[in-house]
């Protein structure tokens, strides 16, 4: 549930309202009207699509030509209060010449209000999470590219932030940061924090995200929970990989439907792939295939992913 | 937040940029520019010094000197004064024209103050010259003229240029600077931060830069001259050209840094800001007063020496039409600082961070 508030401002959501931004002649974004609510979204799109101004905007580093934008209540014009509550990990290396691991992680606490006493063990905690304790006190300028990656996101996630916004999070990191990462973003979404991602590792965002927002030439093309956004897209057939022993037989049975447009056997002959038009029809069928004596051993979706909604809808995939 | 919790922020910001104006690499030639003056100075000090030392046992009695008259012989003028540190004798030769110039000779002697150039034509004393090793008035007047025409106007303008506008500019280009607008602080908090660090850094840096040059310059100087001179009025000296080289990094600095956020390229603000501050005595008395010279000149204790021969254009670029008492410079200086960095302000506010725009 969430808590709006008069003029479509909501205190548990990030709200972009007809939000324009053109870089000159160049659009950015165009009326970009969404409501992000808390768990992880990942931002999905190609290279120049808006993914970084969509979560530059959010974080209040460029501003809209047109439209206004609320995080969590918020103004993004605020940084003062919505610093308060956010962190961003962006692509670029943020920190200032000369700064260690430490200094970098430290300073913001340091100016969100935070004891020295209390911003040190943040800072640490932080830097422990990414596995750069024993790097903490050596320049920034001296880390690897997979360092430099590590320490933007103990910093963007030391204050424990309410809105953690990760542009391309994941890059660089090793299998086990990678998986412990994923974790802690798992951890903040449970307790009702937003997490946006953008990545450009489709497979990745379809593991962690609980809804995709899908963007492509500063346009939003589709948002929302994957099987949802799925729903919506009826000008492709749903796939479906139904595993059944007598698959040959199956086959020419659902084929008798004028919902499925395309079958394909599998090699082993124990399974098929299957297209259809109508997901609800199609259940009914492999009902009645069961009812008959077929065995079904199981039925799953083969495009309610974001690598198929990207296929469908911005073309390419990975 | 509160307002004490905000100045905490911009403190802590400016400490934090501290160690980046004071020691980074593209600014070491401010600190050329600011002992300059006092490298030329201490050349001086140690000049006089050196020929005073090596003079020290040849002085002659001034009663000695004096008793020399025009007219005298060598042999006269030796058994008047005694030996001469340096005596120099220049043949007669016939020049070209098929003239005869006479034998020359030229003895020098030193009182203890002077040097005495006593120069003989044909075996008879003709002029006789004296120089002060070292002019206390004329030292002032040169240190007032490096004072107005370099320090302030030069040392001060390019060196606060490359501290104040590197503040935000230099983090663009390093690309470093969204991590400063991701820190919960208002925007103009972080300009005051980094404001309150450029003017530390120009403040050391020039304000020590003059009080060291001042005192280099009263180094060598005789001590009675220096008793007259010190601690009144030179200590009242030496506050006023601090407080002129403090102000004009005030005036300065906010503007090097309002054009740090409104333009990309420095040489620009320099070019207009030199001509600006140049042609400024010649505009009317109400756009003089948005001139950061007009009030820090009205400051500096000595006027800077002007020649009489000077075209009129320049003597009237060198000085105010009608300058301000210094209460008057001082406040007036202030409010149009504050007017410059209100500008900063809303600047910075409306700045945005783009690398890419992916």
């Amino acid at each position: 549930m969430s808590t709006e508030e008069p003029g479509g401002v909501s205190a548990e959501e990030i709200v972009f309202d007809g939000v324009s931004k053109f870089y000159g002649e160049v659009l950015g974004v165009n009326r970009v009207s969404l409501r992000i609510p808390p768990g992880i979204s990942s931002l999905v799109g190609p290279n120049g699509s808006g993914k970084t101004t969509l979560m530059n905007l959010m974080m209040g580093l460029i501003h809209p030509d047109r439209g206004t934008i609320t995080v969590r209540g918020l103004s993004s014009r605020d940084p003062e209060k919505l610093m308060q509550i956010s962190g961003y990990a962006t692509q670029y290396d943020a920190a200032p010449r000369g700064a260690t691991g430490f200094e970098f992680v430290n300073t913001g606490l340091l100016l969100g209000g935070r004891s020295k006493a209390e911003a040190e063990e943040l800072a640490w905690k932080a830097l422990e999470l990414v596995d750069l304790t024993d790097a903490g006190h050596r320049k920034i300028a001296a880390y690897s590219k997979g360092m430099r990656q590590r320490v933007r996101l103990a910093q963007a996630t030391a204050n424990d932030p309410d809105v953690l916004v990760l542009d391309e999070p994941l890059n660089g990191l090793d299998p086990l940061v990678r998986a412990e990462t994923i974790a802690v973003f798992q951890k903040l979404a449970a307790r009702g924090r937003h997490v946006v991602i953008s990545s450009h590792v489709l497979h990745e965002v379809d593991v962690i995200s609980d809804r995709v927002i899908l963007i492509a030439n500063g346009n939003i093309i589709a948002e929302g929970d994957v099987r949802g956004v799925r729903d919506e897209i009826h000008e492709h057939p749903r796939q479906y990989l139904v595993r059944c022993p007598d698959a040959s037989r199956v086959a020419s049975m659902l084929f008798e439907q004028d919902h499925i447009t395309q079958i394909q056997i599998h090699e082993d002959q124990l399974g098929l792939l299957v297209m259809t038009r109508n997901h609800m029809e199609f259940a009914r069928a492999l009902s009645r295939i069961s009812l008959a004596g077929h065995t079904v051993e199981s039925v799953m979706a083969a495009d309610e992913n974001v690598d198929a909604l990207y296929k469908y809808l911005i073309g390419g995939g990975e | 937040m509160s307002a004490a919790a905000r100045l905490r922020q911009a403190w802590m910001i400016a400490a934090m940029q501290l160690r980046r104006v004071f020691f980074a690499r593209r600014s070491l030639w401010v600190y050329v520019l600011a002992l300059f003056p006092t490298i030329a100075f201490l050349g001086h000090g140690i000049e006089v010094v050196l020929t005073r030392d090596s003079f020290s046992d040849q002085i002659t009695a001034p009663a000695a000197i004096a008793r020399v008259r025009e007219g005298d012989t060598p042999e006269q003028v030796l058994e008047r004064a005694g030996e001469p540190i340096t005596d120099r004798t220049t043949p007669a030769r016939t020049l070209r024209n098929g003239r005869e110039r006479p034998e020359r000779r030229r003895m020098m002697y030193f009182d203890g103050r002077s040097r005495w150039y006593l120069n003989f034509t044909s075996g008879e004393l003709t002029s006789k010259d004296s120089r002060l090793l070292i002019d206390f008035a004329d030292d002032r007047q040169v240190f007032a003229g490096i004072f107005q025409y370099f320090y302030l106007r030069l040392a001060i303008f390019f060196g606060c240029l490359g501290i104040f506008m590197n503040l935000f500019r230099g983090e663009m280009l390093d690309q470093t600077l969204h991590f400063w607008f991701l820190v919960p602080a208002r925007r103009d908090v972080l300009l005051l931060g980094k404001y309150l660090a450029g003017l530390i850094a120009s403040l050391v840096i020039f304000t020590a830069g003059a009080a060291l040059c001042f005192l280099v310059m009263l180094w060598p100087q005789e001590s009675a001259e220096l008793a007259t001179f010190w601690p009144d009025p030179g200590l009242s000296h030496l506050f006023w050209y601090c407080a002129a080289a403090a102000l004009a990094c005030v005036g300065y600095g906010s503007v090097f840094l309002a054009a740090g956020l409104l333009l990309r390229n420095p040489v620009i603000p320099a070019i207009v800001m030199l001509f600006w501050e140049g042609i400024n005595p010649l505009l009317p008395a109400a756009l003089q007063k948005l001139s950061v010279l007009y009030y820090v000149q009205a400051l500096t204790p000595v006027p800077a020496p002007m020649d009489s021969g000077a075209p009129l254009l320049i003597q009237l670029l060198m000085s105010p039409a009608a300058p301000p008492s210094p209460a008057g410079a001082v406040l007036g200086l202030l409010a149009l600082t504050a007017v410059v960095l209100w500008v900063a302000g809303y600047a910075v506010r409306r700045l945005e961070i783009n690398y890419s725009t992916d």
